[in-house]
């Protein structure tokens, strides 16, 4: 083991004394007289029925709890000192595996607690590669980009984090409900050996007991509103038949026991006979025939509802635009895939295949990029026999009434502020094809809210808001909302990731019903009970040896393709032995079409190496010599000497054209802004009535554009060549910004390439509720993500010691020589535009008129 | 253990405040993208008389207001707006570095209007003035200070006449509804924000 794991001496005794807690604006205390005791390097698994109050105790412990407004008494403990005096002593990991990574660099990742508890800064490295190598990341680059790993690498980044911290204390939030069964086990083994190696106490928190509950000492199951209800050893789960009766009517996973047993005996595909109170129910869509169709066996014999034949498929759109670079090689191809009437389908496959993507085009909301896709004529209907074959294009009114989609976050898809709104949306905006016509009248669109209200157990939250739902209720009414125009595709994404057995076992419920009333499921899925409880047919996209050849890891591919056009120069190429290629396979949300993206990885040229301090004052001397005259001498001094260094910031001149003509777009609008708004003076040209172009006008817009053009250009360079985390240690460190407010800004900064992932799938899912596109509505459902992947962030980073004081920081901003040339570079520039503008005469300061 | 004891003193930032506001203006700067690839023809529109075109300049407004009415602490506007300039330059702005300059001003403008009520008011008057206030001050700065445009009297008043009221709409009606949507939805939890949703719309 390395210095960083030999020098814990022991785990973190953890007392809770009659501990309440009650969160702001509450009926319900969260935690009431909690009276526990963890020994140190005790292993503990908390379990308990959803608001139990479990996240809200590790969060305590781990201090990152004080809303204001919220009532609290008792104490809790960490070796005798309140959670808030203990910094450093506990680790927390939640869920978001997204949120619990704050930093571009995998490197500065682990760093970040480190420098927040101000570890001296020569300490750091080796406490960071010790990190990373127990928990099986040694291998990787420091300035890896932490955005290429995949769910589960992600949550052992953080769990290296975590572990450079030298915590006694783990606490672990429902660590792997959102990765897939190979990361969880990697999650799982990763925690396990480093409990095992550092002899921390484990407090860990999961609704799949069998993934922990071998590995743990003891069982804490907590009382929903109250304290410990059981604590247990561990292995009482297999034989205290009172126990598992009790965790099973919590809604927990408990090894062994099939939550779907519960439900009433059901055989695939026996009959599609609708009956009555279905949330389904495509009365007004199937025709009469369906029923004669039916057979007791395969699919074969039936009509497909939906067929693709050779699809190819990509998250961008295969059109061409001005503004696109050519098509991008398809991440999927040669796909032949049918949907038959009272089946379900899976797709399977490795992270980062392309499954989502695949789904997304099926369900109408990708183009494919090629083979055919095409409707069948049930899935038409009578009134839509006329539709185009491909649902891509439909109108979304049209696809709302045929094929639903539940998305993998369910807040995706919500746009109203009730849920009986919520529901009654996509009934109320689907049309008759071809018209304007509602295909619903009104007392049909409440008949159906009404029959899914009750379904799916949500009569009593008519009026709540979507948003403020639990985990579960959001699935039962994200699926709801698919099924509300009456569907006969329903198409889900991970549908029970992070899901409790009530909530999957309601879900089987609901497919199931689906699936009889003739409709057809496919689902995106890692989970093999669902499968099993579906009978779905697997197909998986990694098995089929696509058609075409693509590069061993398309994802690595696209980013390194995505970030090269988007920085405007050659980066270095990802290196890819086989561990990389496993951790860059994680993705399933590659970047969409002209992302914004940060790089991550820094740039090798001349100017990339040298320090963002020196390049900002350049930059600043070159824009304020521009901004203060008016001139297009000075413009062209500047946008000449951009050009010309070109080859310093190892630009291509055709790449630099292709980023930067757009600017000159809006450089000619204010030419002509300039030419018929401007003071007239000299000759008029033009006499446009009420206003005029003149020889003066004109020339002021000309200068006016020049400038805007030309103050453009040195900022391309310097930004394509300068990395945000690099710009912000300059700033805390070289500028002494605040700290806090630069590492905030940086982190929320590495969320950008996500946001703008979530701002795609906004607008997918308002296509996919038949509203088609609102910008407004798309732009409130993002602010909501944002907001809510901010609060966890600032978790994960309170969590890992950042607050005020004083902090130490592993790289040290220098400025040196060449730093001093690009200062007296950017002078220069600055200088020499300033001096050509007054030789030539046209230089006129802004700010004396 | 007495929890409310650690709150933070009403002007202090906490850590949710700082990481909150920062994706604000990241989302915000991700807002814009989406509104450029929709919305590219809208400045098309008022090629018959560029002055009028600050009319949609209010987009670039909305992080100030959204950010100060969200966080209700000092400097919310101006930091938010900042770092949404800064994420605008990062990404390639119209306007280079100028474009800090520019978030920084109009960042000043609103902060002053909630300012002057003290960081206590955060009603639909306060935003829309904030808004208004941000789009003046966003006015001044193309005219007069970075100059961007060079109207004559006529358009130079209608140009900014046209910021303001953009930002009072946009950035201070707008903002203003999404604090109390988002308010809603309950995702402001840990602000001092949350319960915007039950604020009257107006003092008295």
């Amino acid at each position: 083991m390395t210095r960083a794991h030999t020098a814990l001496a022991m785990g973190t005794r953890v007392i809770a004394e009659e501990f309440t807690y009650q969160h702001a604006d509450r009926q319900q205390p969260a935690l009431s007289g909690l009276d526990l005791e963890i020994a140190p390097g005790e292993k503990v698994l908390l379990a308990g029925a959803s608001g139990a109050g479990k996240s809200t105790l590790l969060h305590a412990l781990a201090g990152v709890l004080h809303n204001d407004g919220a009532d609290s008494a008792g104490q809790l403990l960490l070796d005798g000192l309140p959670p808030e005096q203990a910094r450093g002593r506990a680790g927390l990991m939640q869920q978001d595996p997204e949120s619990q990574v704050v930093l571009s660099r995998i490197g500065d990742d682990v760093a970040f607690a480190c420098e927040n508890l101000a570890v001296p800064p020569a300490e750091i490295p080796a406490r960071v590669s010790g990190a990373l190598a127990a928990v099986g990341l040694g291998h990787l680059r420091l300035d890896r980009p932490s955005a290429a790993l995949s769910g589960g690498q992600k949550q052992r980044l953080a769990l290296a984090g975590i572990l450079a911290m030298q915590p006694g204390l783990l606490l672990l939030d429902e660590p792997t409900a959102n990765i897939d069964p190979e990361g969880t086990q990697q999650v799982r083994d990763s925690v396990i050996e480093a409990v095992r190696a550092t002899s921390a106490t484990l407090l860990v928190v999961e609704h799949r007991l069998a993934t922990w509950v071998d590995h743990v000492d003891t069982l804490v199951v907590l009382e929903p509103g109250g304290g410990v209800r059981h604590r247990v050893p561990a292995q009482a789960i297999h034989s205290d038949h009172t126990l598992r009766a009790e965790l099973i009517e919590a809604g927990l996973w408990v090894p062994d026991h099939d939550p779907v047993g519960s439900l009433p005996p059901w055989s695939p595909a026996a009959s599609f006979t609708p009956s009555p109170g279905l949330p389904g129910g495509f009365s007004s869509l199937s025709t009469p025939e369906l029923l004669g169709q039916v057979g007791e066996n395969t699919g074969a014999a039936r009509e497909a509802l939906l067929k693709g034949r050779e699809l190819a498929v990509h998250r961008r759109s295969p059109r061409k635009s001005w503004r696109k670079a050519p098509p991008p090689v398809p991440v999927l191809s040669g796909v032949s895939i049918s949907l038959f009437p009272g089946t379900a389908k899976g797709i399977t496959g490795r992270n980062g295949a392309g499954k989502s993507t695949l789904m997304l085009t099926l369900g109408g909301l990708l183009e494919p990029h090629g083979g055919v896709l095409s409707a069948g004529a049930d899935l038409k209907g009578d009134r839509g026999a006329h539709l185009p074959d491909s649902p891509h294009r439909w109108r979304s009114a049209d696809l709302t009434s045929r094929i639903g989609t539940v998305f993998q976050e369910p807040e995706h898809q919500f746009v109203r502020h009730t849920v009986e709104d919520e529901l009654r949306l996509s009934a109320e905006q689907a049309r008759v094809p071809g018209t304007q016509q509602p295909l619903f009248t009104g007392e049909e669109v409440t008949e159906r809210v009404d029959r899914l209200l009750d379904r799916l157990r949500l009569r009593d939250l008519v009026e709540a808001n979507p948003f403020t739902l639990s985990g579960g209720e959001k699935r039962r009414l994200s699926v709801g909302t698919a099924l509300a125009a009456g569907p006969e595709v329903l198409m889900l994404d991970e549908p029970t990731f992070g899901q409790d057995a009530h909530t999957f076992t309601e879900l089987i419920g609901l497919l199931r019903e689906h699936l009889d009333a003739g409709g057809t499921v496919l689902a995106v899925t890692h989970d093999r009970e669902f499968l099993h409880a579906l009978n779905a047919q697997e197909y998986d996209v990694t098995s089929p040896p696509p058609a075409l050849p693509r590069p061993s890891s398309p994802f690595v591919a696209e980013l390194s393709k995505d970030r090269a056009a988007i920085a405007t120069r050659r980066v270095e190429s990802p290196t890819t032995n086989a561990e990389d290629h496993q951790a860059t396979a994680g993705e399933d949300q590659p970047v969409p079409a002209g992302t914004p993206l940060l790089s991550a990885v820094r740039d090798i040229s001349w100017l990339g190496r040298r320090g963002p301090m020196a390049k900002l004052i350049a930059l600043a001397f070159i824009t304020v010599a521009l901004i203060s005259t008016i001139d297009p001498v000075s413009a062209a001094v500047v946008a000449a000497s951009s050009f010309a260094l070109l080859p310093v910031a190892d630009i291509r001149l055709l790449t630099f054209l292709k980023r930067i003509w757009i600017f000159a777009v809006a450089a000619l609008m204010a030419v002509w802004g300039a030419a018929i708004a401007a003071e007239e003076s000299g000759r008029v040209l033009v006499d446009l009535g009420i206003t005029t172009i003149s020889t003066g006008s004109l020339e002021m817009g000309l200068a006016l554009g020049a400038r805007a053009f030309a103050i453009v250009l040195p900022s391309v360079l310097i930004f394509s060549t300068t990395d945000p985390t690099d710009l912000a240690d300059a700033l805390a460190q070289q500028l002494k910004l605040p700290a806090r407010f630069v590492l905030g800004a940086l982190a929320a900064m590495r969320l950008l390439g996500l946001l703008a992932e979530h701002w795609t799938t906004l607008g997918h899912a308002r296509r996919a509720r038949g509203l088609g596109t609102r910008f407004l509505s798309q732009a409130f459902g993002l602010l909501v993500q944002a907001i809510r992947m901010a609060t966890r962030l600032a978790v994960t980073m309170e969590s890992r010691g950042f607050r005020a004081g004083p902090r130490t920081w592993a790289r040290e901003a220098s400025f040196t020589r060449a730093d001093a040339a690009v200062v007296l570079g950017g002078f220069v520039i600055a200088a020499s535009a300033t001096a050509a503008a007054i030789a030539a005469g046209t230089w006129n300061v802004v700010w004396v008129g | 253990m007495n929890i409310s004891a650690h709150a933070p003193s009403r002007a202090r930032w906490t850590v949710s405040d700082i990481v909150v506001v920062s994706t604000l203006a990241v989302a915000s700067g991700v807002i814009f993208w989406g509104w450029n690839l929709s919305y590219h023809a809208v400045s098309t529109l008022f090629v018959a008389y560029p002055p009028t075109a600050s009319l949609v300049a209010g987009m670039w407004l909305f992080p100030a207001v959204l950010g100060a009415l969200i966080i209700r602490k000092p400097g919310a506007a101006i930091y938010c707006e900042m770092v949404a300039a800064a994420v605008s330059a990062l990404l390639g702005s119209q306007w280079g570095l100028g474009v800090l300059l520019s978030g920084f001003v109009q960042g000043v403008g609103a902060e002053v209007i909630l300012l002057i009520f003290l960081y206590r008011r955060f009603t639909l008057d306060v935003a829309v003035l904030a808004g208004a206030a941000a789009g003046l001050a966003g006015g001044i700065n193309e005219n007069f200070i970075a100059a961007y445009y060079q109207y004559d009297a006529a358009g130079t008043a209608v140009h900014i006449t046209g910021f303001a009221v953009s930002g009072a709409v946009i950035a201070g009606v707008l903002p203003w509804l999404a604090t109390r949507g988002l308010a809603a939805t309950g995702v402001l939890g840990p602000l001092k924000s949350r319960k915007a949703h039950r604020e009257r719309a107006l003092h008295r």
